[in-house]
């Protein structure tokens, strides 16, 4: 059975995507680009350009370069949306038969259908070339605004393309499905039997769209709609850009304003520092050489600060709010009968647009998913439900929590994640943590704090028989398997002897939901508290292991039986060495964990030198062996697991 | 053969009967062979799954090292300007040679992107080509190139076009 692709057939970019093994992914096109600019030309020899070589293009070819036609598909040419579009764009439309709309490129009058179904054919070609098989149904996203006709036009347009559309979706109804907001849970309606209310907030380039919908059992429904068709990202970037150019005006003297290869260089640095300012406060806008005069080269340089950003592109975000406001009053609704907000579209990653849009709403929107994908993504998914895919994948049931064992200092070593997929089997080896230690203790634990006493016990064992042996060296390997029915089996076996042990746990999966949200929350409640504890326990470890393998390193150097080469620790050095394990073993007994690691790390440099100065003495023949390896070789005890 | 043929016979026959009189049997062996297809499916599924990933891991290894390429093309970019700017001016002297300096710098850089699979694009003698070049500025009839800024491929990947202006 062929894959469902799903296309969100944007007015400025499309993207696609598909289910695989159950999860949604984007397919790049064939130029290794996630999206694809929905621009399509015919050049002067009749050559079909699509997507970004469409763009490239265009300024040889502005006549023949259409892009945008999702402004027009299925209108009719007296709209007064499209006269007003008429003036905007460069090519050339003229009234169908039918009152439709013709668009000229090359010699030919094509419908807007006939256009968009050359980026369809794209997509697919390029799709196909990437899974190597044929692709022949699609689902077809289109705003929550268009009519009938609009919504028929796209679907011939896919069908032109050669695909089979089975379904035309809401683009906010997509990006609700990719969150898994409209989806039927397992066993039940999407929200448990009550009705939902989802704001979609969707900031792309050239529009802004705003949908309320309301998600009941099996139907979405789009209770209202609004926006603006000329409200988008690239307004900031030209707010930016005129800033640059008033300010070098300011610093220079000179207007840049006309000089096009000087206003592309500001472009490219005014959506560089864009992209920037998402993630840090300020960033440093550093033009050399932008323009020269006759006093010569002229620099831009300007520090660029988020604030800065913000108070020129406040007015297009409190426009936006102003917007999703009537939307609401459009549904009847208050702020506080919404239960979600989904952010789409690339400019949602903005901070001051994350902020307000929270601030409005009081509550934390969906923003997990890239917003230039997630309505691409959210088609695959209808799709993969229409397939089967998804429910298929719902049956597999996952670890609700990680589950691990304890390991030296108290610390919870995970062995199998939170989330994964089950069945599942996995297997450490471990050592022992002291000297001719006869037997471990396997605790199995479940949750997602740091340390071991913090999560649920959920049962424990002991393997005895272990030969004495130095810690270290015993090689314990445990192994968890959890079975398709949640039936987790963890065994223990001495790999000397073979000698094992092991215990079966059938509720490892049994917390209620409430539990699971509890330890959960607990987690990132105590992250940083339990970062600190396993940070001590670790450095505590490290310590303890330290001054043991130094304590034998001298020892070793100073036997009887020493092999030759040995025993030429200098006493200085032995006294040096001696001190410096005590120190770091009265560290130990407190919980300063920077004294702890200053201590260990003033006996690891006093060990590392008297270590190479003893490799020195030995004869080359005879060295290895005979003196521990470096600190960081050593073999690891207690809770250090070994890869296997 | 007859025997055998017999017992062919017989064999149904019993199958048949157990069939009759038990119909769970038939459930689940229907059951049985859907869970075994089922199974086939998921493995296949998995091993092209795993073939995939493999694939692009490996793309994704390839091209590590784009973004940070692209940062370093950026300051090449200035740099190129910088020479050219000094170019322009036809310094001599002390001048002179730090824009030589200047000109090995930019060489440096552009071997560096080699050992890393990373070409310019020519612009030279070519015809406009879309997927190589992009158009910033054009000429009514204009054929010839002009390269405003250089662009690069790696391992064949157009990862910046050039960016050009179409002149008579």
């Amino acid at each position: 059975m062929s894959k469902i692709l799903g296309i969100d057939l944007g007015t400025t970019n499309s993207a696609m995507a598909i289910v695989e093994a159950g999860q949604p992914r984007i397919l790049e096109n064939k130029e290794g680009m996630r999206t694809t600019p929905s621009v399509v030309a015919v050049g002067k020899n009749g050559e079909r350009y699509v997507g970004v070589t469409a763009k490239r293009q265009a300024v040889t070819n502005h006549k023949n370069t259409i892009y945008s036609v999702k402004r027009l598909i299925g209108r009719r040419f007296n709209d007064v949306e499209v006269q007003g579009d008429r003036k905007l764009l460069p090519y050339e439309i003229r009234e169908g038969k039918q009152g439709d709309i013709e668009i000229k490129i090359g010699d030919d009058w094509k419908k807007p259908a006939e256009i968009s179904a050359m980026i369809l054919q794209k997509l697919k070609a390029d799709a196909e070339d990437k899974l190597g098989e044929k692709i022949t149904e699609a689902i077809i996203t289109v705003p929550a605004y268009f009519d009938d006709a609009q919504r028929k036009a796209t679907k011939d347009a896919g069908e032109i393309a050669g695909l089979s559309v089975k379904r035309v979706i809401n683009e906010p109804t997509a990006a609700a499905l990719a969150y898994g907001l409209g989806k039927p849970a397992k066993g039940g309606s999407a929200s448990g039997g009550k009705d939902e209310k989802i704001v979609v907030y969707d900031f792309g380039g050239g529009t802004f769209d705003v949908s309320v919908l309301e998600v009941s059992e099996d139907t979405i429904e789009v209770k209202s709609t609004g926006g603006d068709t000329h409200l988008g990202g690239d307004d900031i970037d030209q707010r930016i850009i005129q800033y640059f150019v008033d300010e070098f005006k300011k610093e220079s003297g000179m207007d840049v304003s006309k000089d096009q290869q000087v206003i592309q260089r500001l472009k490219d640095a005014a959506e560089k520092a864009k992209h920037e300012l998402s993630s840090t406060l300020q960033t440093e806008v550093n033009i050399p050489f932008l323009t020269a005069d006759s006093s010569g080269p002229k620099h831009f340089s300007i520090s660029f600060t988020r604030a800065k950003l913000e108070e020129l592109t406040r007015d297009f975000v409190d426009r936006s709010i102003k917007l999703t406001k009537h939307v609401l009053d459009d549904a009847g609704l208050k702020i506080s009968d919404i239960h979600e907000v989904v952010l789409v579209g690339g400019q949602t990653r903005m901070p001051l647009i994350i902020e307000e849009v929270k601030k409005f709403f009081g509550k934390e929107p969906h923003k997990d998913i890239n917003p230039d994908e997630v309505v691409a993504v959210g088609a695959a998914v209808q799709g993969g439900i229409m397939q089967g895919d998804i429910r298929d994948v719902l049956l597999l049931d996952v670890t609700p929590l990680s589950l691990g064992i304890e390991t030296l200092g108290g610390v919870f070593t995970r062995m199998i994640e939170k989330n994964t997929t089950i069945p599942v089997a996995k297997t450490q080896v471990y050592s022992t943590a002291a000297d001719s230690q006869p037997s471990v203790e396997i605790h199995i634990l479940q949750g997602e704090r740091a340390m071991a006493n913090d999560n649920k016990t959920l049962g424990r064992f002991i393997l005895d028989g272990i030969p004495p042996a130095p810690r270290g060296v015993p090689q314990v390997e445990v192994s968890f398997d959890i079975d398709a029915n949640g039936i987790l089996n963890v065994k223990a076996k001495d790999k000397a002897t073979n000698k094992e042990q092991s215990i079966r746990i059938e509720g490892s999966s049994g917390l209620s939901e409430d539990e699971k949200k509890r330890m959960t929350a607990d987690a990132e409640k105590f992250a940083s508290e339990d970062a600190k504890k396993k940070e001590l326990a670790e450095a505590r470890n490290l310590g303890e292991t330290l001054a043991y393998s130094t304590e034998k390193m001298i020892k070793d150097n100073e036997a009887p039986d020493a092999p030759a080469g040995a025993g030429k620790i200098k006493e200085d050095d032995k006294k040096e060495l001696n001190d410096k394990i005590e120190k770091v073993r009265s560290s130990l007994k407190l919980d300063n964990v920077s004294e702890i690691k200053s201590a260990t790390e003033d006996l690891s440099k006093s060990a590392q030198r008297v270590g190479g100065e003893l490799y020195k003495q030995a004869p080359p023949t005879e060295a290895s062996g005979q003196t521990p390896p470096p600190a960081s070789e050593q073999p690891k005890t207690g809770e250090q697991p070994k890869e296997t | 053969m007859d025997n055998l043929n017999n017992m062919n016979d017989e064999d149904k026959k019993i199958t048949e009967e157990t069939k009759a009189e038990a119909p769970e049997v038939m459930v689940s062996t229907d059951k049985s062979e859907e869970y075994l297809n089922n199974w086939k499916q998921e493995r296949a599924d998995f091993i092209n799954y795993k073939k995939d990933e493999a694939r692009r891991v490996e793309q994704f290894v390839r091209f590590a090292n784009e973004d940070v390429i692209l940062e370093a093309i950026e300051i090449v970019d200035d740099l190129e300007i910088a020479h050219q700017n000094f170019a322009k001016q036809n310094l001599g002297g002390q001048a002179g040679e730090l824009n030589k300096g200047l000109e090995q710098i930019v060489t440096k850089f552009k071997e560096l992107f080699r050992k890393y699979g990373v070409e310019e694009i020519a612009v030279s003698g070519q015809k406009f080509n879309p997927e190589l070049h992009e158009a910033m500025e054009t000429e009514p009839g204009g054929e010839k190139m002009v390269q405003l800024r250089t662009g690069y491929t790696m391992h064949g990947k157009v990862i910046r076009p050039s960016r050009v202006k179409i002149t008579k």
